[in-house]
């Protein structure tokens, strides 16, 4: 291995590896201040610069907490309990960080320094970035369970069960959402996907890329156990779920893990759907891509935070329900969509895209406007009613509740 | 027909709504920030908050007329020792259910408000770490001279003995006790005026009952003396 590989690799995983911790202390800090202001409470706003008085004479909004929070948890006990599997208890954090620090790097995120470095080294280069994405990511659910087993603790059996459960169920629409995507461009090298959306040429904007990214969403919701998603770690029935027994550096490792894995499922519903670093002023500044592509990450983190401080959990049936009886069918049937507008628009152009470009544009060209406001108002349309008819589907299923005694 | 996932925008339009309103209205916001440290000193032990009067209980937002948090003992006024309305009967003691209250009674009596020789306590102690605010003490009190504070800042840095409230942390005037609960202590006293009341009322018809049952007692005996001096004068 030459030394200007060695170099090339270091630039190119270095920056993420102190970027997106650095995202993440400060994430922790906003959830707990918007959830705060939500329940009309004020949130941390105490602690500050360090060294300055109690009391908060530079509080800053608190944000101070999450290097408080840090020291804290780094300088905790770290208890194992007697009886647990001590080796799987400590690798399972560190198993837990590693596949959602790894999956970062397939994020296209164009820091200016990456154009020096060679592509062999730009993992969002790799011609099957996508799959390798999904590939690697579903190693968490393995970490979650070796964690929740290794505890030997019934909590955490329960919530390593109910993880694997879930996120078995939720990758199947996550996968099955961003074909739809793959499908259009044609190609699973996560740059091509974002450059083929520069300008406004967003995929969110068609109907099957709408109805993908609300799948999308909600599965990355399921996959990251966020709320209302979040059984495997729910406090007022199985504790904290396979958390249990963890204290002190682990725990912080695995909170780690969770906010990194977010920011990656993000970044990837960024890249799909949302125009990857496409916005105002790229063109001229092309530093700006990385910009506007953390601002689309955060503005789902916030969309994420917003919806846990809305929603209660869900059920275990009413989970594994929703994924396999309600997402399954409608992201097939958006594939199928997908598909016969994609061939009613280009027909036989598909094969003459050039990937490099915005693909809807050259979609667009030459097609009656007519035909093409038809198709949008169509697909829409099926994909409503569908979405409608499988709710009401489900919904029949379920027996009005007999009460024997009350009333 | 409604919208498919409407009700998960209509919820999120409530917690908009909390969200943006808790930064314009402070009326809002359930807990408020406020300074009350003096000096800037972290508070040794909890003794060493304001005792009656502390800024935390004109933050009318935590504290309202209904609040409640540890007990306190009340008096009646003036030296609070003179005018202390406990008398370590001990009850509270036995009543607490997490047993946070510890007592010791005086070996003299000494007299009390109303001028009566009574126990007081020498010890009065309530550990407000495992106080779980139940109020079952106020509720078993025979004597009204244990009430619910609404002070609530109480932290410090000292967690063994800094959370122990002494006797005379404890002793609050019943002038406080109306200032911080009006309607309950306004209660409180009408009812400790009636049952006075109606002790004197009984008091006094005992009192008459027995002066009646004493004048008829006479008035028989004379009438009998009478009878007794008529038969005599007859046999005479």
């Amino acid at each position: 291995m030459s030394l200007d590989l060695i170099r090339d690799i270091l630039i190119a995983t270095v920056p993420l590896l102190v970027i997106f911790p650095t995202l993440f202390a400060f994430t922790t800090w906003l959830e707990r201040k918007v959830l705060a202001r939500i329940q009309n409470r004020v949130g941390p706003n105490k602690v500050g610069v360090p060294l300055t008085r109690y009391g908060g004479r530079l509080s800053l909004f608190g944000l101070g907490q999450p290097l408080a929070d840090g020291i804290k948890m780094l300088f905790k006990e770290n208890i194992v309990p007697r009886d647990a599997d001590r080796l799987f208890h400590l690798l399972a954090p560190i198993l837990a960080l590693i596949p959602a620090m790894l999956v970062l790097c397939f994020l296209p995120l164009n820091f200016p320094w990456i154009n020096d470095i060679q592509d062999s080294v730009k993992a969002f280069m790799l011609d099957g970035a996508v799959i390798f994405f999904f590939a690697i990511s579903g190693l968490n659910t393995l970490a979650i369970f070796m964690a929740g087993w290794a505890s030997r603790n019934k909590y955490s059996l329960l919530g390593g069960m109910r993880a694997i459960a879930q996120m078995v169920s939720y990758e199947i629409p996550l996968v099955l959402s961003a074909v739809v995507v793959v499908m259009m461009v044609g190609s699973l090298n996560a740059n091509s996907i974002a450059g083929a959306q520069a300008g406004w040429n967003w995929f969110i904007f068609t109907p099957w890329g709408f109805a993908a990214f609300v799948i999308f969403f909600i599965s990355a919701l399921a996959e990251t156990n966020r709320s209302p998603f979040d059984l495997p770690e729910a406090e007022s029935e199985i504790i904290a779920g396979y958390f249990t027994e963890y204290s002190g550096f682990k725990f912080a490792l695995f909170f780690l893990g969770e906010y990194i894995a977010i920011f990656a499922i993000s970044g990837l519903a960024v890249t799909l759907f949302l125009g990857g670093g496409a916005g105002p002023g790229v063109a001229a500044l092309p530093w700006l891509s990385v910009v506007w592509f953390l601002v689309k990450i955060f503005t789902l983190i916030a969309v994420m935070i917003w919806l846990r401080g809305t929603l209660p959990r869900l059920r275990v049936d009413q989970l594994m329900g929703f994924a396999w009886k309600f997402l399954l069918p409608l992201s097939i049937l958006n594939i199928f969509i997908a598909g016969a507008a994609l061939h009613l628009v280009a027909g036989e152009r598909l094969a003459d895209l050039d990937q490099k470009q915005p693909i809807l544009r050259q979609l667009m060209e030459g097609a009656n406007p007519l035909v093409v406001a038809g198709l949008w108002i169509g697909a829409l349309l099926i994909l409503y009613v569908a979405a409608k008819g499988l709710n009401q589907l489900n919904r029949a299923k379920v027996r009005p509740r007999e009460y024997k005694y009350a009333e | 027909m409604s919208i498919l996932g409407g009700g998960v925008f209509k919820g999120m339009v409530v917690t908009l709504r909390n969200f943006v309103g808790s930064y314009f209205y402070k009326d809002r916001l359930t807990t408020n920030d406020y300074s009350w440290r003096p000096n800037d000193k972290l508070p040794q032990r909890a003794g060493d908050y304001p005792k009656e009067e502390g800024e935390q209980l004109r933050d009318t937002t935590t504290v309202t007329n209904y609040s409640r948090n540890f007990p306190m003992l009340l008096h009646d006024g003036g030296e609070p020792m003179d005018t202390v309305r406990c008398v370590a009967c001990q009850i509270c003691e036995r009543e607490c259910p997490p047993q946070c209250i510890y007592i010791e009674k005086s070996t003299e009596k000494k007299e009390n408000a109303s001028g009566k020789p009574q126990f007081y306590p020498a010890t009065f102690d309530i550990d407000v770490s495992v106080c779980m605010s139940c109020q079952i003490c106020v509720e078993v009190c025979p004597f009204d001279a244990i009430v619910m504070n609404s002070q609530f800042e109480l932290s410090t840095p000292n967690r063994f003995g800094g959370l122990l409230l002494r006797r005379d942390d404890l002793l609050k005037s019943n002038d406080y006790y109306h200032r911080i609960h009006p309607e309950e202590a306004a209660a409180r006293d009408q009812r400790i005026a009636d049952e006075k009341a109606a002790k004197q009322a009984k008091k006094m018809a005992a009192a008459e009952a027995a002066k009646n049952k004493a004048e008829e007692k006479a008035r028989a005996e004379a009438e009998a003396n009478k009878d007794t001096a008529d038969a005599e004068k007859d046999a005479e």
